[in-house]
């Protein structure tokens, strides 16, 4: 999943030299919480909604008002993402640097924005939460194949994964989630059981042991 | 008093011997009526017709199901959700499904016209089916095209859900209405399919307010599930005063159901059957419509149902099964049936962690309260 592919296009975007009294009026107006700031033709910082209300605070030691430029208040140098970036590494520098969002550069050209939303929505959609689906969480052994027993176990029921996900755990064990498009996840899980498959989830009913 | 509606054509919507949702179970519960003396001459209703599936699903998707119901071959299939384990093509699927459909709208037709004041539809409650996509065992979304027919009658129609799944097709087809209020108690989606049905899940719009879903933890047992609905169901319906009271009542979070891990017994489902024909009267005018759903072991679906059926028909129910309809029926039974209608007491032994999970389905129930309170009072 690349960052073009779960970025906002096209861009709203304000100029260094507008006053903070405009950007507070397209924060308001638009619902952001960022803006790219240009100045020449370039990307030069972002504002985000926080820089806004520190700036203007009587908290801050110096304090500026509704008529002062943009660039005296924005974050500066910005951190960008390219169109082509896996999203992954795109939230790893947005968590590493803690900041809500990536102008997307196409060369000088600011082409989309990529904001922690999007991240959350790529999350969403990698996890497969967004279908009529159930959950099946397996422990795998960390060795070759292991996963493909397992999906192959699944193909010859015809049951069609919507995704997968896993983790490491200790002990050499992989946690695998999966959410696949059945209904019948107990009798499934029964039968990965009976093939030495170790089920977390769904575990079996206190009940009938 | 209540009007049953089934003709033995329901008998059609059957995706084969493997399936869980099987048309057995129905036949089952009929025979059993009959062996305890009641005469009982449901009320068969006409197929729904085309338009009026339309009046809720997409044409392309109807059109896809149409063709499969002629034994065409229609490679996009898995597309609409057809052609899967859970929702096996058949040959007469859409007519097999508009049999039930039909049943619901017929339902709803005798309480527009006044003929009647409860109804039990039995069969359908197929409520994971969406506008454009079969899922879970549903085709067609009975309970949608009954409560949109009595929408556009001018009601409004409040939808209670306590089948153990979440009733994500008629929420999401009416998440947008405020002539709708949609009630869902389920197994939580965090652990059970479809994966939806959190409390924060509130309908959109000017209908904000009127998609509510209480999840339980697995494994809860009677009394946490009967506090949950005490807390919110009364609530909500009293807020919303309907003109009608929709009931999709699966028997699945019966503690015994192979598909979920809810703890009800046939006592839970009983004093629930009471609650709900109460609240029919106290809050929806008297009107109540109640259909099945799921629930997937022969002999809990016979008890329980045989108690909904004769709680709405105001029946005694008997101690004990008939001995030779369990004769009759024991290859599906299964050799160790007692021969009680209800379980035993208790029905297994205490379930581990139990404090923990009251705790949670409290806070559960106590965050939604908190944000209903702001569009109740």
């Amino acid at each position: 999943m690349l960052v073009r592919e779960r970025m906002q296009s096209p861009v709203t975007t304000i100029p260094a030299e507008a006053s903070l009294q405009e950007a507070c009026h397209l924060f308001q107006s638009l619902g952001f919480r960022h803006l790219p700031v240009m100045e020449g033709g370039r990307l030069v910082g972002v504002l985000t909604d926080r820089d806004l209300r520190w700036a203007t605070s009587s908290l801050c030691p110096t304090p500026r008002g509704s008529t002062d430029f943009v660039r005296t208040a924005m974050s500066s140098p910005p951190f960008t993402a390219d169109p082509l970036d896996p999203v992954e590494d795109a939230a790893r520098i947005m968590r590493e640097h803690k900041i809500g969002c990536l102008p997307v550069m196409d060369g000088p050209e600011v082409v989309g924005i990529l904001t922690g939303m999007d991240i959350l929505d790529a999350l969403i959609l990698l996890t497969g939460v967004t279908q009529p689906s159930s959950r099946l969480e397996v422990a795998l052994a960390d060795r070759p194949g292991e996963l493909a027993r397992l999906t192959a176990f699944l193909a010859a029921r015809q049951i069609n994964i919507h995704s997968i996900l896993t983790y490491p755990a200790p002990d050499q064990v992989v946690h695998t989630v999966l959410r696949v498009g059945s209904n019948q996840m107990r009798p499934l899980a029964e039968d990965l059981l009976k093939s030495d498959f170790n089920v977390l989830w769904p575990p079996p009913k206190p009940w009938q042991h | 008093m209540a009007a049953l509606i089934h003709r033995p054509d329901y008998a059609r919507y059957d995706f084969g011997p493997e399936h869980p949702f099987t048309p057995a179970r129905l036949s089952m519960l009929l025979d059993l009526m009959r062996e305890l003396g009641h005469d009982l001459q449901p009320l068969a209703a006409p197929a729904a017709t085309r338009e009026e599936i339309l009046s809720i699903h997409d044409e392309a998707y109807v059109e896809v199901i149409e063709a499969l119901d002629r034994g065409e071959a229609r490679p996009d299939a898995e597309r609409f959700g057809l052609g899967t384990p859970d929702n096996p093509i058949f040959p007469g699927m859409d007519l097999a499904a508009r049999w039930l459909v039909g049943g619901a709208l017929h339902g709803a037709r005798l309480l527009m016209e006044g003929t009647e004041q409860r109804v039990l539809q039995l069969g359908g409650g197929l409520h994971h089916a969406q506008r454009s996509h079969a899922a879970g065992f549903c085709l067609y979304n009975d309970l949608a095209v009954a409560i949109q027919a009595m929408v556009d009658h001018g009601w409004h129609v409040a939808y209670l859900d306590i089948d153990l799944h979440h009733g994500d097709g008629v929420q999401n087809l009416f998440y947008d209405s405020d002539r709708v209020l949609t009630v869902s108690l389920h197994e939580s989606g965090h652990y059970l399919y479809p994966g939806t049905g959190h409390i924060q899940e509130l309908g959109s719009g000017s209908a904000r307010g009127f998609s509510l879903n209480v999840p339980m933890e697995p494994f809860s047992e009677a009394e946490d599930y009967l506090e949950a609905f005490d807390a919110v169901v009364p609530q909500a319906l009293a807020w919303f005063s309907p003109q009608v009271l929709v009931v999709q009542a699966g028997a699945d979070a019966h503690f015994a159901d192979p598909l979920g891990d809810l703890a009800l017994t046939t006592q839970t489902f009983q004093a629930l059957y009471q609650r709900i024909l109460t609240l029919a009267q106290r809050h929806a005018q008297g009107r109540l419509l109640v259909t099945l759903g799921g629930g997937y072991e022969a002999q809990v679906v016979a008890r329980v149902w045989a108690i909904l059926m004769l709680t709405m028909l105001e029946l005694p129910l008997p101690e004990e099964l008939p001995a030779p309809w369990m004769a009759r029926w024991q290859h599906l039974l299964g050799p160790d049936l007692s021969p009680h209608l209800h379980d035993p007491v208790p029905a297994y032994p205490p379930l581990p962690g139990r404090e923990v999970r009251s705790r949670h389905n409290r806070d559960t129930v106590s965050r939604l309260l908190d944000t209903m309170s702001r569009y109740w009072f």
